[in-house]
């Protein structure tokens, strides 16, 4: 480097020097000292040029020009602001919405899970005939504990069980987790303050113990370090506080208490049979999933020879626990950085066009340049140092565009994100962004500076430069054919997921879901002592409910259609048990009062509903529904016959109606198994179940005014029989069947949102190549109006030179779309109610398509008519 | 097009240049001014060297240690810079030439053919 400097250093007198010594000789040669001087000048060559020459064989004179580009580069673009403004929003526009799905990509998929080396926990399921994963038994999961190598740790958690806190302060309902000891640790969280329960704790006979949220810290204890050792009151029952957990801790939903999952309900703990629990593990170092996998379902083996009677065929599932929590979503997720990455090329191609174009009027300055002695390199450098400055600065703008429309919409589709607390504008993201801009600047640049740089000097220093037009031109048209090919992928996306949520729409849920309001209470805990006392709470709670004027009418039910509710039981009919419960049919049971089916709408189709006769006094019955009829009575009356569930087996009881199919699992129900439903009367839930399962319910309340203006009277009943009685989880049926289409329409709002993008860049690039051609075409116009043409024929021309573009493009994107639609499973499996290959979409989209191309071409097209024939004769 | 022969014009000179010089510092170092004289007057004014561009040239050769540069005095009493050959330059040159050599023998046995033809 010092080499270089001392090289250069002295260049410019060691050429004076040389340049004295020729005029010098020169002048001995009998010439005057001027023309000495000129000759010497003449004789050397271009001075500058032999400097740049010069610097260059030094390496470092890269930095330099770059440098000098990019002063140059801005003054140009300074020089020209609405084509520097149209490409840099252009950019930003095609930017910002990559920057915003890769920020998503990012968060939820790229980033690993927010725990100690999350790489190595993994979700370990029960598994039986029926389904591949079920929630696991607390019995087996000791067993486990006890046996399985292959693990450092595992811990079981129960989620969403609601607390009522009622001291210290307001009375509110919390929701939370009952965890086992080891649950934090095997998570690698350590706790903000105090400890992990310890084994005791974990136990039945254990002394009540709290882990509390964060943010329950601060809003209660005002972040007080004392507040470890404190108590809290929650459900009726003194807890000590043993720890407080670390801000933003989440697992699979938000909790704001922690309990000793050993001091649940007994009914629940104690059964192997019952399947109800979520089990985190660490995998050791070096331990694969495979071996574990092979590990547990060894484990699992003698586990159902030894407990045959729950266990039989049961086996287990060992998943990365971030595949649990984003594999969802992630097919739909890179599909929209695929189908934004469509509107950036649409973007780019746009920028190449008008880059193009402006060459074409800046070919002169580059052939000036070449002739003062910029090699051919350097003009090009010039050149991607221009477009890769207005990508940058597009970039930029494209960061506030990603940061101003991500949250919009992400709150526009609530729940259909996981891990959306963890989406942001990071590094990774602002790196993104630079790495898209950067090569988008080269990829949009390269193509119009090969082709300028590449220019023949004469010919550019001539007027006009018409030469290249057609070779130009041909470029331009093939980017137009691009975008209108891209464009039509990406409305046949749109439109098909269009039909989808419309057909869904239509879809009958099975209820009525308008006017119906749900919502949950937490009845008091001085009041469900005992299993007397709670059944005549529940009553009276729902009698002054029913009494609120507009009430028309309101039950319960402990599993509410299309939310995260469900009970799924093995059934028989008949009296004999099957052998293998694990390889026994299913339903989905419900529990509801007798004014249930009222209150839904749900058809009765044969026999009768519930009474209030229906008590543990009177013969237990059930209502099944039209799907169990037809799957298990094809040729036989339900009615009358017998029906028992369970593995802690309930019934026999006497099927007594038949009502219609609640879709549950979604109005696509996409479920591989066919889940027929049974309702059983909550007045006769087993005296054993009643505490836990009453605490389950939600109320369904169907009243033709708005949610807000009787709530304020329902919550006045409800306190009326308990002031400590928190009312939460309020929702309108309508909006719990609209956030169950939350997977599809996220996707369908945002493809929309490109599609429409896309449409808009597509126009802006026929309008402007046509527009181009029009501008180049002047003077054949005028030919031809000279030789008869009529302005129709003229307009007519311009048209159709647009449509042929628009036609070309549409014909590729059709059998582009075709193609896609089929090979790509997380697109078809969105799709309901619509093939992928829907022509109405395909003709509907072509139609818009081609609508908006003719209109992008009107405005040229008016101009070409309006040529004055004797103008461009005249120029020549 | 023609940017584009001018470019290759300037490319073949560029190699021969090097060449040129390297046999010229071969009697001895010598000053910028003083190469482009000799070359020009060596060669029966034949080549017509655009002087200029013998820096880059003397600076490429720099570069790659073929040549080493030191100040000196110049016949008439100036300060100059003298380029010398250094001992990786003289294989240099013997391995050029040889390149060259053969280069000149081809083309002139791809050419006397076509120039027989053109007589008869």
């Amino acid at each position: 480097m010092k080499r270089r400097r001392r090289m250069l250093e002295d260049l410019d007198q060691d050429i004076r020097e040389h340049l004295a010594r020729e005029t010098e000789d020169n002048i001995g040669r009998g010439m005057g000292p001027e023309e000495a001087r000129s000759m010497a000048l003449r004789k050397f060559g271009n001075v500058t040029r032999v400097k740049e020459d010069t610097r260059e064989v030094w390496a470092f004179v890269w930095t330099e020009q770059l440098w000098q580009d990019i002063v140059y580069a801005f003054r140009m673009l300074r020089k020209s602001p609405a084509f520097t403004s149209v490409v840099v929003l252009t950019l930003a526009l095609g930017i910002g919405a990559n920057t915003a799905i890769f920020s998503v990509v990012q968060g939820v998929l790229l980033a690993p899970l927010p725990y100690f080396q999350s790489d190595r926990l993994v979700v370990l399921f029960e598994s039986n005939p029926r389904f591949p994963r079920v929630w696991i038994s607390y019995p087996n999961f000791q067993d486990w504990q006890r046996s399985a190598r292959s693990f450092e740790q595992m811990a079981v958690f129960m989620g969403w069980k609601g607390f009522d806190l009622t001291d210290p302060g307001e009375p509110e309902h919390l929701d939370g987790k009952e965890i086992s000891a080891g649950f934090f640790t095997t998570l690698g969280v350590n706790l903000a303050r105090g400890r992990e329960f310890t084994a005791q704790e974990d136990g039945a006979a254990g002394p009540p113990a709290v882990i509390i949220s964060d943010r329950l810290w601060r809003n209660r204890f005002g972040g007080s370090p004392e507040a470890v050792g404190k108590s809290v009151t929650l459900n009726g029952v003194d807890y000590t506080i043993v720890g407080v957990a670390p801000p933003d801790f989440r697992l699979l939903g938000d909790a704001d208490v922690y309990t000793p999952l050993g001091q649940g309900d007994p009914m629940i703990i104690n059964h192997r049979a019952t399947h109800a629990m979520w089990c985190i593990a660490r995998l050791k170092p070096g331990a694969s999933i495979l071996q574990a996998r092979a590990e547990m379902s060894t484990i699992q083996k003698g586990l159902d020879e030894q407990y045959p009677d729950a266990n039989r065929d049961l086996g287990t599932d060992v998943t990365p626990l971030k595949e649990q929590i984003v594999g969802e979503v992630s097919g739909t997720l890179l599909l929209l950085l695929g189908a934004v990455g469509l509107v950036l090329l649409i973007a780019c191609a746009n920028v190449a066009n008008l880059l193009l174009a402006r060459s074409a009027a800046r070919s002169r300055e580059f052939a000036i340049r070449s002739a003062l002695g910029a090699n051919r390199s350097r003009v090009l450098r010039q050149l991607l140092t221009e477009s890769v400055l207005l990508a940058l600065a597009g970039g930029g703008l494209g960061l506030a565009v990603a940061a101003w429309g991500l949250n919009p919409v992400l709150a526009a589709v609530p729940g259909a994100v996981p891990r959306s607390q963890e989406i942001g504008l990071n590094v990774p993201v602002l790196l993104f962004a630079f790495g898209v801009a950067v090569g988008v600047g080269i990829l949009f640049g390269m193509a119009p500076a090969l082709k300028n740089s590449r220019a023949g000097l004469q010919d550019a220093l001539k007027e006009g430069g018409r030469t290249s037009a057609s070779g130009r031109g041909r470029v331009q048209s093939s980017l137009v054919i691009a975008q209108m090919a891209l464009t039509l992928v990406l409305l046949v996306g749109a439109g098909l997921l269009l039909r989808t949520i419309r057909s869904l729409g239509q879809v009958d849920p099975g209820f009525d879901p308008r006017h119906l309001i749900t919502f949950r209470v937490g009845v008091s805990h001085s009041l469900t002592k005992t299993v007397s006392g709670t059944r005549v709470a529940y009553q009276q709670l729902i009698e002054r409910i029913r009494k609120v004027p507009g009430v028309q009418a309101a039950d319960f039910t402990d599993v509410v259609p299309l939310s995260s509710d469900s009970d799924i039981m093995p059934f028989w009919i008949g009296s004999e048990k099957p052998a293998s419960l694990q390889a026994a049919p299913r339903l989905q049971g419900l529990l509801t009062g007798p004014d249930y089916l009222r209150t839904m709408g749900i058809p009765l189709l044969r026999g009768r509903f519930f009474t209030d006769q229906d008590t543990t006094h009177s013969p237990c019955v059930w209502v099944i529904d039209s799907d169990l009829a037809r799957m298990y009575f094809p040729n036989s009356d339900p009615l009358g016959q017998t029906l028992s569930v369970g593995f802690a087996s309930m019934g026999p009881c006497i099927i007594v109606g038949v009502v219609g199919h609640v879709r549950h699992w979604g109005l696509d129900e996409p479920s591989t198994y066919p889940l027929g439903q049974a309702y059983l009367p909550i007045a006769q839930d087993p005296d054993q179940w009643v505490q836990s399962n009453y605490s389950g319910f939600s109320v369904m309340v169907r009243t033709p005014l708005e949610p807000t203006a009787v709530m304020p009277a329902i919550k006045n009943a409800v306190y009326g029989a308990g002031s400590d009685q928190p009312v939460y989880h309020l929702e309108t049926m309508q909006q719990v069947v609209s956030d169950s289409m939350s997977s599809q329409r996220l996707p369908m709002v945002l493809l929309g949102a490109f599609a429409g993008l896309a449409l808009l860049l597509a126009s802006l690039g026929i309008y402007g190549v046509i527009s181009y051609s029009v501008a180049q075409r002047v003077r054949e116009i005028g030919i031809r109006m000279v030789l008869g043409a009529e302005k129709r024929d003229v307009f007519r021309m311009v048209i159709g030179q647009g449509l042929r573009l628009a036609v070309a493009g549409l014909a590729i994107g059709a059998v582009g779309a075709l193609i896609l639609t089929r090979l790509l499973p997380s697109f078809s499996s969105l799709l309901y109610g619509v093939r992928a290959n829907d022509p109405l979409t395909f003709v509907a989209v072509s139609i818009i398509l081609t609508g908006v191309a003719i209109l992008a071409c009107y405005i040229p097209a008016r101009r070409a008519t309006r040529v004055d024939p004797m103008v461009p004769l005249r120029c020549e | 097009m023609s940017t584009k022969a001018q470019r290759e014009r300037i490319e073949l000179l560029q190699g021969t240049l090097d060449l040129l010089i390297l046999r010229t510092l071969l009697l001895g170092p010598a000053h910028g001014h003083a190469i482009a004289k000799a070359i020009e007057f060596r060669s029966e004014e034949v080549l017509q060297v655009e002087q200029g561009s013998l820096y880059p040239a003397l600076h490429r050769l720099i570069k790659r240690r073929w040549i080493s540069v030191e100040e000196g005095v110049s016949e008439n009493n100036r300060r100059a810079k003298f380029y010398r050959l250094t001992a990786a330059g003289r294989r240099q040159l013997a391995v050029e030439t040889g390149k060259w050599d053969k280069l000149a023998g081809a083309i002139a046995r791809i050419l006397r053919p076509a120039e027989r033809e053109s007589q008869s």
